[in-house]
């Protein structure tokens, strides 16, 4: 897997690199604004870009900008956005433009390592990784809405919904939550069923289903 | 930096505040371009001088005449007018005298002259009756201008403050934890035959995370970051969005506010929505911003059972009080049964 990396911060950067290349990720290229992004993107052609929200000069959210425009001219290129804080409004801007895979994950989940890898390879495979923070605040809080179909749904369909919103397989969905991958495969047709969703399709255009119903859903 | 003239010199600031800008822009401009085309023309005798004491006075009798119309019409404006006029033509002569060239003094003639006239003036105005103390009321006027001035400016200050201090935990203090939680991360790897050890170092790694929960937390009380990154009508979007209670958002605005008022209008609607899902879970709710002129309005809706009211040191109590250190006026409207309605005005400055 060919990765690039735009950070501003050299400590971050360097940890990132080092975390990398201990697990035989090839980190071609290194950028520390936006601009570079775009030119390193353009020129290694990578499997998977990884950015920082926070990138100079502007210091707001110059990595969103920047990851949006790489998606739009390299399609099927991954991005994997690393921040220190979750901000839904930025997801719903990845989410909505282009194909290829799309993480949003905050920055101290790295310390995960097993779990921050296999981010990295299912957002370069073409799947989505979303922070569990970043899920909550779609899934979460929202049973004074009137009316809102989460609501039929039971807590272990709620825990599901919220696994296949990170962006997890059947499989690794079972795994977390100690039971068969029948069993989660029997929950996520139910779900699909109480909201009213098409259940074809693979894991990624699942993500993107429940996601955009997610959305729709929002504050009503 | 007006602020810092304004606490050092005010009699300085008020000068510049009575400058009227465009005529002193124009001025300015047509001064630079003289000085250029002599400069340009071989540099002969320094005509462009002539020019300038010319705008000078223009602008000049300008200021004169600003600063005497902030008095209340009265026999003392007239001849506090005067005398202002008086003053900005004697320094001009003076200005003529020096620029041509020196020799004997002969504006002292004019000074005499204006001199004279004024002492003229005021005798025939004291022996009518004329009252001629002098104005309190032009006095308090400029004491409120310094006042608001530097109050608004200590509040500016202060905003930005708060700012470097969320970026400063963002670069510095944050991005370590983040470094530490990588490297235990890393450690924890190599451990894989020590479980116990391994055990330690998640739970140091679990330590980690939390600091960085709470300091995330504490960036957000001071200034979200969608706030500073994308503007008030974003942040009150992305507001209504996260909000439990449905939430119509209405905000139109043009260009971007100052970061203390941006900072009051987002926490306006943050508290008032936090109060509707707390005191009116079943209610819908709507907020309206607008640019008014130099105001920002701000209205947050309602259609629950009503019946708030500021009780001193809480939460609404507490809007109130921060939209009053900005001169803002802040109403609250919630009878019985008829839902509630938060109205705030908050003046933009310039």
């Amino acid at each position: 897997m060919r990765v690039v990396i735009a950070e501003d911060s050299l400590l971050l950067r360097e940890g990132l690199v080092a975390l990398l290349r201990e697990h035989e990720v090839e980190v071609v290229a290194q950028a520390e604004n936006g601009e570079g992004l775009l030119r390193i993107v353009g020129g290694h052609k990578p499997d998977l870009a990884i950015v920082d929200v926070r990138l100079p000069p502007t210091f707001t959210d110059e990595g969103i900008r920047a990851a949006v425009e790489a998606r739009r001219r390299h399609p099927g290129l991954g991005v994997l956005i690393l921040s220190q804080y979750v901000e839904p409004v930025y997801t719903a801007e990845l989410l909505a433009g282009g194909e290829g895979g799309v993480g949003y994950l905050l920055k101290e989940r790295v310390g995960d390592i097993p779990a921050f890898l296999d981010a990295i390879r299912r957002v370069a495979g073409g799947g989505t990784a979303l922070d569990r923070e970043v899920v909550a605040e779609l899934v979460g809080e929202r049973r004074n809405a009137p009316e809102n179909p989460i609501d039929a749904l039971s807590p272990r369909e709620r825990e599901v919904l919220s696994l296949m919103a990170e962006g997890r397989t059947n499989n690794a969905i079972a795994e977390t939550l100690v039971v068969t991958p029948g069993a989660v495969e029997k929950h996520v047709s139910n779900i699909f069923g109480k909201l009213n969703l098409s259940a074809a399709g693979d894991d990624h255009r699942r993500v993107l289903a429940v996601l955009a119903f997610l959305r729709a859903t929002d504050g009503g | 930096m007006r602020e810092r003239l304004a606490a050092a010199a005010p009699w300085l600031a008020r000068l510049a505040r009575l400058t009227p800008r465009l005529p002193a822009q124009i001025a300015g401009g047509a001064s630079l371009l003289c000085f250029v085309i002599w400069a340009i023309t071989g540099a002969g005798s320094f005509w462009p001088a002539w020019v300038w004491i010319s705008c000078a006075l223009i602008i000049g009798l300008m200021v004169a005449w600003r600063w005497s119309r902030l008095a209340p019409p009265g026999p003392r404006r007239d001849l506090e007018t005067q005398a202002a006029f008086s003053i900005v033509v004697w320094v001009y002569t003076v200005l003529n005298w020096a620029v041509g060239g020196g020799g004997s003094f002969w504006p002292v003639w004019v000074l005499i002259g204006f001199g004279i006239a004024f002492a003229v003036r005021l005798e025939w105005l004291r022996r009518q009756g004329a009252d001629l103390r002098p104005n309190r009321e032009r006095e308090l006027t400029a004491r409120v201008e310094t006042l608001t001035e530097t109050r608004r400016g200590a509040l500016d200050v202060q905003a930005a403050e708060l700012r470097r201090i969320e970026r400063d935990l963002h670069d510095g203090a944050q991005a370590r934890l983040v470094a530490l939680s990588m490297q235990l991360g890393r450690a924890e790897e190599g451990l894989a035959d020590r479980p116990e050890i391994a055990a330690l170092v998640r739970q140091a790694r679990a330590e980690a995370t939390a600091a960085n929960a709470e300091l995330r937390d504490l960036a957000r009380g001071i200034a979200p970051p969608v706030l500073s990154d994308r503007g008030l009508a974003a942040a009150v979007e992305a507001l209504g969005t996260r909000s439990p209670v449905p939430v119509a958002v209405d905000a139109q605005l043009g260009r971007r506010a100052a970061p203390v008022v941006e900072s009051a209008a987002y926490f306006v609607v943050a508290e008032s929505l936090t109060n509707v899902a707390k005191h009116a879970p079943g209610a819908r709710a709507e907020v309206t911003i607008r640019e008014a002129g130099d105001t920002l309005d701000v209205v947050v809706a309602d259609d629950g059972p009503g019946g708030a009211d500021l009780t001193a040191g809480g939460g609404l109590d507490g809007l109130r009080r921060r939209v009053a250190a900005l001169d803002g006026a802040f109403e609250l409207a919630s009878p019985a049964g008829e839902g509630t309605r938060i109205e705030v005005r908050l003046p933009c400055g310039s």
